[in-house]
């Protein structure tokens, strides 16, 4: 096992190698940069600027120099320094930026999966076990509508809503008092009393999903001989399920954790706006627009790294939840 | 006691204007013990324990007398907005970084002054004197005198810091030289005509906000050891160190640093960095204006603004009430009838709003065309005139527009002293006999089996036009419509929505055909006279005259047709002249040329925008002129708002 870990850790290193490289590869691809769309934006306003100026600010930040060396640059001072860049549109160190907003991220994305998996597990599992009965349908419906609602609109009906109904506007995470506030829980409860509508939409369409592939999966292993033959046993109803057919559903789910935050944070970019929810989406998609090459890299490469490690994580409970795993491995 | 609305129009050279300045400053300071300073309640108790100076010494010797809108206010209370995300640093420079040494009055057609009392032109117009009301102070407490501002040229002038407006112009350098605390010479190599205009609009803040007291500690000139400094504080070189604390106009990141010494009538309170989710601004204590009873401004204690990437939530805002003044962002033509159904229940009211745009939509064909023969073909101002006898004006406006508007081709706005009825209806008219006519004129080929026109030499004729429907929604609407007239008239039309970027990559290249972009210049005429004569980058439709002109590609640059080399004759005649009176009357001269080669085609004029405020908030200005360069609403003096006690 710690081989296995071992081999894995190597393979992740040079796996972020590589996502660190295309990643800066394809933030420079669109033409231009940072300071074209500066210009740009100046030139919107009525404003006007001196060429000159912007060919010295161009020797400033390095734009002019070969894709190696910047892309060097760039990671030596990752690596070495954790100094991921300044970001040019908030002239400022990236590390300042980035940190708050991912942590905000993993925390809204977290609860999501969270209610996600608590709601959707039983769920499923009841829809499998009671196949065709109203409750099976309800869930399907429910699940279907839930998947075939855009994320964003579905927040958008929401603001509506609770703007019409209860005369409040809901968005952000915390009222003005709590926003710079110490953590207590008077913030915890604010935090959750703003929370509840951004994780009930980013949970929304991944509870469908969740309900029928587990409700798929199990119907599979249920018509199983070994089942049969537990029930023959005379073992409980409920263990008969849960001990096994349960365990061997949830296989490709838990396969799956590791995407789960990233898919998260790229679906949720949209969502994050139109609630203006302070987490890396909205951050990585305004760097991506200005061009704002350090800042837009520091977050796809943080990405990666999640993705990277839930993967891990992701093999390492498959191999605790389904011995068929552990024994191939050995 | 009246203010400047004393002089009236601005007739005479500045001069005239400066001895009734100075009269009424001499009024004012004899007049100053007895109107009796006030207060804001808030700072009693910061005066009493000593953490503040009374308000006398907090004031200048002189300080600025501003007339309120409609009356003497109260003070207290918060002021509510909303940016949308983090980089919105215009909406500050329109609501808090205004002030410059001189500004605009409301009428927006004389320049009166503001930190500088008074000021004086040389002959020539390459020497400006400005003389600096005595006692100013930072917010801080330190005194602003002539060495701030001097630093500020002084640092701006560093081909490695900084974007500068005038101070980084290449074509007319200029030095700032300290006659004493109070009075500064800008010194200019040529003549320099334009400059008070400069300084007077948004971008005037560069010269007025950088205290050399604080930022030269981040310059190496003063501080030999700036270098190490920046690297210590994980910045590469001083420069970034420097734009991160000292920076330059009114750039986002000036906002995020409390440390920095402010003029403004408020200051940095919660900081606009990068993860903020609001930021507030609190009242300068040392704010060097008073209302017409002597009460020191502003009025209003505090700026409240949410940090919101959501449209939705701050349109949501606003209809719950939650705002107490903004047109940004959200009074668009669709909300109109959103909030105007939503007054009641929201408390609030909606204010008229004069757009400086005069177009809802400029078409550029390139006359600089890398392909001789587009290029002869767009020069052609028949083939122009004729395209723009094919747009059905009225069409577009009630479709797009709801019926708001009218048509109009880019010449200035009717309340602009340079409105020319002829320029801007001529060739507006949906006719497509007339534009048959001038597509013959234009030596166009035959109808090829589509109906469609063919190039002179028989080839087929397809014009691209490139837009960023990005940038405003209702373009899409408005090329869609267009493409369907223009094809029923038989040209054949392509649309290439692109990203902002490429567009702007895409010029000095010559390769495309015709771009879109929104109407400037429809009352800052003589600011902004791209689409009047190839003045610069954003004169799309002749970018590589432009150059020539600029002299800054000389590796693209061309030789301009005779007309435009003529208005770019008249137009370093105006940048020159310090008389208003002559600048007018070159100005008019290059009108007058573009009217007659038509270089561009307009739509229509924009319908006027309207403003959100509370029911309760007072003193506030309508209708405004909205503008860039008049940073709305700004010139309307938002310090002298109040909140009304219900």
């Amino acid at each position: 096992m710690l081989g296995f870990i071992g081999r894995r850790l190597i393979a992740m290193v040079l796996t972020m190698w590589a996502v660190s490289f295309v990643a800066f590869a394809i933030i420079q691809l669109p033409p231009g940069d940072y300071l074209t769309t500066y210009m740009a934006t100046l030139a919107a306003n009525g404003d006007r600027v001196d060429p000159a100026t912007i060919e010295a600010l161009r020797q400033q930040y390095g734009f002019g120099e070969p894709y190696i060396v910047q892309y060097w640059k760039w990671i030596s001072g990752i690596v070495l320094r954790g100094d991921f860049g300044q970001s040019f549109e908030w002239k400022a160190p990236v590390t300042t930026l980035i940190w708050g907003r991912l942590g905000n991220s993993i925390l809204l994305e977290g609860l999501a999966v969270i209610v996600m998996w608590l709601v959707a597990v039983p769920i499923g599992i009841y829809a499998a076990v009671r196949k065709y009965s109203l409750g099976d349908y309800l869930a399907t419906i429910g699940g279907f509508i839930g998947l075939a609602i855009p994320n964003f609109f579905f927040a958008l009906i929401l603001m509506y809503l609770s703007f019409i109904w209860f005369g409040e506007t809901i968005g952000g995470l915390f009222s003005p008092q709590y926003e710079a506030a110490r953590w207590s829980p008077g913030r915890v409860w604010d935090f959750l009393s703003h929370a509840w509508a951004p994780v009930l939409v980013l949970s929304m369409a991944g509870t469908a999903e969740l309900i029928r592939i587990l409700r798929a999966n199990l119907l599979d292993e249920l018509k199983k001989p070994y089942v049969t033959t537990a029930r023959a046993k005379g073992l409980s109803e409920f263990r008969t399920i849960m001990k096994y057919p349960v365990r061997v559903a949830l296989n490709p789910l838990i396969s799956t954790i590791g995407w789960l935050l990233p898919a998260l944070v790229s679906s949720s970019v949209i969502v994050s706006v139109v609630l203006n929810l302070p987490t890396a989406g909205p951050l990585l998609l305004r760097s991506l627009t200005s061009q704002d090459m350090f800042l837009a890299g520091a977050i796809i490469m943080l990405l990666g790294m999640l993705t990277v490690i839930g993967t891990l994580v992701s093999d390492l409970l498959l191999a605790w939840i389904d011995p068929r795993i552990r024994y191939g491995s050995k | 006691m009246k203010q400047f609305t004393l002089f009236g129009r601005a007739e005479g050279p500045s001069g005239l204007r400066l001895a009734g300045a100075v009269a009424l400053t001499a009024l004012l300071a004899a007049a100053g013990p007895a109107l009796g300073q006030q207060q804001a309640p808030i700072l009693d108790a910061m005066v009493e324990s000593g953490d503040l100076p009374p308000v006398a010494e907090r004031l200048p010797a002189n300080p600025l007398v501003v007339e309120p809108v409609d009356s003497v206010g109260t003070y207290g209370g918060t002021w509510r907005s909303a940016l949308r995300g983090g980089l919105d640093n215009a909406w500050i420079a329109r609501t808090v970084a205004y002030d410059g040494l001189v500004r605009y009055n409301r009428e927006w057609d004389e320049i009166i002054p503001n930190l500088a009392e008074s000021w004086e032109v040389s002959e020539d117009a390459t020497t400006y004197t400005f003389k600096l009301r005595e006692g100013l102070k930072w917010n801080n407490g330190t005194p602003f005198t002539s060495a701030d501002i001097a630093f500020a040229v002084e640092l701006m002038s560093e081909p490695s810091y900084g974007v500068g407006t005038f101070i980084k112009n290449a074509n007319n350098p200029v030095t700032a030289e300290v006659v004493d605390e109070t009075t500064v010479k800008l010194i200019f190599e040529k003549p320099n005509g334009i400059i008070m205009d400069e300084l007077a609009s948004v971008n005037g803040l560069t010269l007025v906000s950088l205290s050399k007291d604080y930022c030269s500690q981040f310059y190496p000139k003063y501080n030999p050891n700036a270098a190490e400094e920046a690297k210590a504080a994980g910045f590469e070189t001083w420069e970034l160190w420097m734009a991160n604390r000292c920076s330059w106009s009114t750039e986002t990141i000036r906002f995020a640093n409390p440390e920095l010494p402010f003029m403004n009538a408020w200051m940095i309170e919660e900081p606009l960095t990068g993860d903020a989710t609001r930021a507030t601004f609190v009242r300068n204590p040392y704010y060097w204006k008073v209302d017409s009873a002597g009460n020191q401004l502003p009025y209003i204690d505090r700026l409240e603004m949410r940090v919101s990437d959501s449209l939705e939530e701050i349109t949501l805002m606003a209809l719950n009430g939650e705002i107490d003044f903004q047109d940004r962002h959200i009074a668009t033509v669709a909300n109109q009838p959103l909030f105007f159904d939503g007054q009641e229940e929201g408390d609030y009211r909606l204010g008229e709003n004069i757009p400086s745009n005069m177009n809802t939509m400029v078409l550029q064909f390139n006359l600089n065309h890398v392909d001789p023969v587009r290029r002869e073909l767009f020069s052609n101002k028949d083939f122009r005139i004729g395209v723009s006898h094919l747009i059905d004006r009225q069409e577009i406006i009630d479709v797009v527009f709801t019926g708001q508007g009218s048509p109009g081709q880019a010449a200035p706005r009717p309340e602009s002293p340079f409105y020319d009825e002829e320029m801007t209806t001529q060739y507006t008219e949906f006719d497509p006999d007339a534009a048959a006519a001038a597509f013959a004129a234009a030596g166009l080929g035959e109808k090829n089996g589509d109906g469609f026109y063919t190039m002179p030499d028989g080839s087929p004729l397809v014009v691209t036009i490139d837009m960023i429907s990005a940038f405003r929604a209702e373009w899409t609407d408005m090329m869609e419509l267009m493409q369907l007239q223009l094809e029923a008239g038989g040209i054949d039309i392509e649309l290439n929505n692109i990203d902002r970027t490429l567009y702007y990559d895409k010029r000095p290249t010559g390769d495309y055909d015709a771009q879109i972009w929104q109407g400037d210049g429809g009352l800052d005429v003589i600011q902004e006279p791209r689409y009047y004569m190839p003045s610069g980058d954003e004169s799309v439709w002749a970018y590589r005259w432009a150059q020539w002109y600029l002299g800054s590609r000389p590796e693209i640059a061309e030789e301009p047709a005779e007309w435009a080399k003529q208005q770019m004759e008249l137009m370093n005649q105006l940048r020159a002249s310090g008389d208003p009176a002559e600048r007018d009357e070159l100005m008019k001269q290059i009108l007058t040329i573009a009217k007659e080669n038509f270089p561009v085609i307009g739509v229509s004029l924009p319908g006027n925008g309207y403003y959100i405020a509370k029911n309760n908030l007072r003193n506030v200005a309508e209708p405004m002129l909205h503008a860039y360069l008049f940073p709305t609403p700004g010139p309307y003096d938002p310090f002298q708002w109040y909140f009304a006690a219900e």
